[in-house]
């Protein structure tokens, strides 16, 4: 048996807390059962005992499975075992949480044995790869953000601990919501009525056979997120290519999505090939945004990475790229892409076309200040301080420049048509060259051996 | 056995080591000494594959730490300075555990935890939780987990800090035990009394560099420095001892000498017999405790 797993074994299913569950579940479906169902039965009491103890406790669990060992200085006998990263990271995840699904597996029974009473076996099927899911997905979410945030820092506060496990919930409830959206009886959550049939790449699918496929790929997805943030864990070195694939499949998956936005007016007339590059470069924005904050912005690494290309190791500079360098690069090549499209085949879209590249320039500022914020030596909330600075920018300066009515001024803020044209494109180019410039300089400091930081001979 | 190479290694906010160039030969065990804040903790990071320098190579067993930091990882045991155990599990666990998590078979995982548990003296503690065990107790039971897969190398950050006087020399007893089996040991302190009972090597580091910019011999395990003192001044002293096979002497005046010579018993009381039938007045013979502390301010004196 993986070691790991074992351990966790060991130190979760002790006899003593197996006999609690049984009898503090007993004991909830007993009470649930002499409610007389006035509620939602011993069925509807047992889901919403799994969600408790899979999704909310479970999260919590899977947050603190390595930052635990941090804590507890256990982490660096682990590192050093010979435990292979797949094994360690499955040996964690499941071994972590396991007590909760043992929990779960008692709920899930009394659960779908009702349904497969009432609805069937098939339907007892289907829910049951659903619960598993929702379960798996939100606790590897919660996993990989703990994961991420170990390589940003080693200390780990009941807070930050807290804050990985509501990135597990974010993950369960979006899961549960979308699939609640296919609901047949209707969604608890969102009161909107059920679909039942999604259109992607402009054919029709059913929708929660559709969701179904997309939830295991999804959940596929984070397990291979956390396989590789394991290895990076274990100073194993990650490949770009794996990042890219992720890149390429959710630019595929998102940009089929394009007849949601055949209703959008500010894309009123647009192709399909259009709408999709444009979805496509949004959600590669949207994650160049979330990298960047999640990743650690180690000037050090940078100047290595700087060593690397210019003595030519173009192998090692493409292993050590950071993920949000890579979905800047797609960002700029699907925006590209789009241009061009719209040049070529909507020529009277002028404006748009200089929103798009202004917001190239405007993300090229955002990345670089949270990498100047983050590369000085000293600067340990330099994230936070970036996305203060970023509110600035974003809305409170609008607002006071919109009060004042200058609203020909906004353009130094956000991505906006002007006039001429040209002027916010170079506004916005402006400041994110400038930002730019800034954030290499600062991140080729050199330290001297004493700790004080000197510039280097090349910046 | 580890041999690293012009390394460099940054933290954000300072450069911790800086050019770090040394060899450690096989079977020996060499003392990491330096100031707090030296470089000791990272420079033993570095050589445990948990951090990737920034330039310069580190070879462990022929091993490139940025190439292959799993298969080194295999190969070697690291203790911290400050290290955990799992509190709830059980010695016999705890030690199955390491056994399994480095590698070792299932079937022979049970026997690798009993030796590496009467190794340190814990046999007899096999059922005891990690969490009721002494600070010493723990110490030992950290150590059995580093070397229960038998690791080539061995690397201990202040091993001793907070053991009591019996504890550190069961300490010392089983680091020369363990190198007399094999093991090449690198450890780490920045006291050097607690070093002079074992390590035949020095690496002295200040500021990230190496001072003197190599390992030191501080001494032949084989061959310690004694120190004999006499009651009566006599001028013959340094000619009488010059002229025993096997006797070096490295410093001599008419009361004290200082000299190497075999670590044999029965060799040694001959040379006291002799002393005695040659009319000097032995007052003291033993082995000299401060041949580490002497050759550390030796090489920090240096320019």
């Amino acid at each position: 048996m993986n070691p790991e797993f074992q351990r966790n074994l060991w130190l979760e299913l002790a006899p003593r807390r197996m006999i609690l569950m049984v009898a503090l579940l007993a004991l909830a479906f007993l009470a649930a059962a002499l409610s007389g169902g006035k509620d939602y039965g011993i069925a509807g009491g047992a889901e919403w005992l799994f969600y408790a103890i899979v999704v909310v406790w479970g999260t919590r669990n899977a947050a603190t499975a390595v930052v635990g060992e941090i804590r507890d200085r256990t982490w660096d006998m682990q590192l050093l075992s010979s435990i292979a990263p797949g094994a360690m990271m499955w040996g964690k995840l499941f071994g972590a949480t396991i007590y909760n699904w043992f929990g779960g597996a008692i709920c899930l029974g009394v659960l779908l044995s009702d349904t497969f009473v009432h609805k069937g076996a098939p339907q007892a099927a289907i829910d049951l790869v659903f619960y598993i899911a929702i379960g798996i997905i939100s606790q590897a979410a919660a996993f990989l953000a703990s994961l991420v945030a170990v390589r940003r820092r080693q200390s780990h506060s009941r807070l930050d601990v807290f804050v990985y496990q509501v990135v597990g919930l974010i993950a369960g409830v979006a899961v549960y919501s979308i699939w609640s959206i296919a609901d047949p009886a209707g969604s608890i959550l969102t009161h909107k009525p059920a679909s039942d049939f999604v259109i992607w790449w402009g054919r029709s699918f059913d929708t929660r056979g559709f969701l179904l496929v997309s939830l295991a790929i999804f959940t596929a997805w984070t397990i291979v997120g956390c396989y590789r943030e394991m290895r990076l864990e274990l100073k194993m070195r990650n490949g770009p290519l794996v990042w890219l694939a992720f890149l390429v499949f959710i630019g595929v998956y998102v940009a089929g999505f394009d007849a949601w936005l055949s209703n959008d007016k500010s894309v009123a007339g647009w192709d399909a090939v259009s709408l999709r590059l444009a979805l496509a470069a949004t959600l590669y924005a949207g994650l160049t945004y979330l990298m960047v904050i999640l990743e650690p912005k180690d000037r050090v690494h940078y100047r290595w990475l700087g060593s690397q290309l210019s003595s030519a190791r173009l192998g090692a500079f493409l292993g050590g790229l950071q993920a949000w360098m890579t979905a800047y690069a797609a960002t700029v090549l699907c925006s590209a892409a789009l241009l061009v499209w719209l040049h070529l085949n909507r020529p009277q879209s002028l404006e748009q076309s200089a929103v798009i590249a202004a917001a190239l320039g405007f993300l090229t500022r955002d990345v670089s200040l949270f990498v100047f914020m983050r590369s000085s030596p000293r600067r340990r909330r330099g994230d936070l301080a970036a996305l203060g600075i970023l509110v600035g920018l974003y809305v409170l300066a609008p607002a006071i420049v919109n009060g004042l009515g200058l609203e020909n001024l906004l353009m130094l803020f956000y991505p906006k048509p002007s006039a001429p044209l040209w002027m916010g494109l170079l506004v916005a180019w402006a400041e994110g060259l400038t930002m730019a410039v800034l954030a290499l300089s600062r991140a080729s400091i050199r330290n001297n051996p004493a700790g004080r930081s000197q510039p280097s001979p090349a910046s | 056995m580890i041999d690293v190479d012009d390394l460099v290694y940054e933290y954000p906010s300072a450069r911790a080591l800086d050019g770090v160039s040394l060899k450690v030969v096989p079977q020996t065990i060499t003392a990491l000494v330096g100031p707090n804040g030296a470089g000791k903790t990272t420079l033993l990071r570095c050589l445990a594959a948990l951090e990737a320098p920034y330039a310069g190579h580190v070879l462990i067993d022929g091993l490139d730490t940025a190439g292959a930091p799993r298969e080194i990882h295999a190969r070697l045991g690291y203790l911290p300075d400050f290290y955990g155990l799992y509190d709830e599990l059980s010695v016999r666990r705890s030690l199955l555990y390491a056994a399994r998590a480095h590698g070792i078979a299932p079937a022979a995982a049970g026997a690798a935890a009993e030796k590496a548990a009467a190794r340190v003296g814990l046999a007899d503690r096999m059922e005891t939780a990690a969490g009721q065990l002494s600070r010493g107790l723990r110490q030992r039971l950290a150590i059995a987990q580093t070397i229960v897969h038998e690791p080539r190398v061995l690397l201990l950050d202040e091993p001793a800090a907070g053991l009591d006087p019996q504890a550190r020399r069961d300490l010392s007893a089983l680091l020369v035990a363990l190198k007399d089996g094999g093991m090449t040991l690198v450890v780490s302190s920045h006291i050097l009394a607690e070093l002079e009972d074992y390590c035949s090597e020095m690496i002295i580091i200040e500021g990230g560099r190496i001072v003197g910019g190599k390992a030191v011999k501080v001494r032949d395990v084989e061959r310690p420095r004694y120190l004999v003192e006499i009651a009566t001044a006599r001028s013959d002293l340094k000619d009488f001892l010059t002229a025993r096979a096997g006797l070096d002497v490295i410093e001599c005046d008419q009361h004290h000498a200082l000299f190497t010579f075999t670590r044999n018993a029965s060799v040694r009381a001959k040379l006291i017999r002799d002393l005695i039938a040659a009319g000097f007045e032995v007052s003291s013979f033993g082995e000299s405790t401060k041949a580490l502390e002497d050759a550390y301010f030796a090489q920090v004196r240096q320019p």
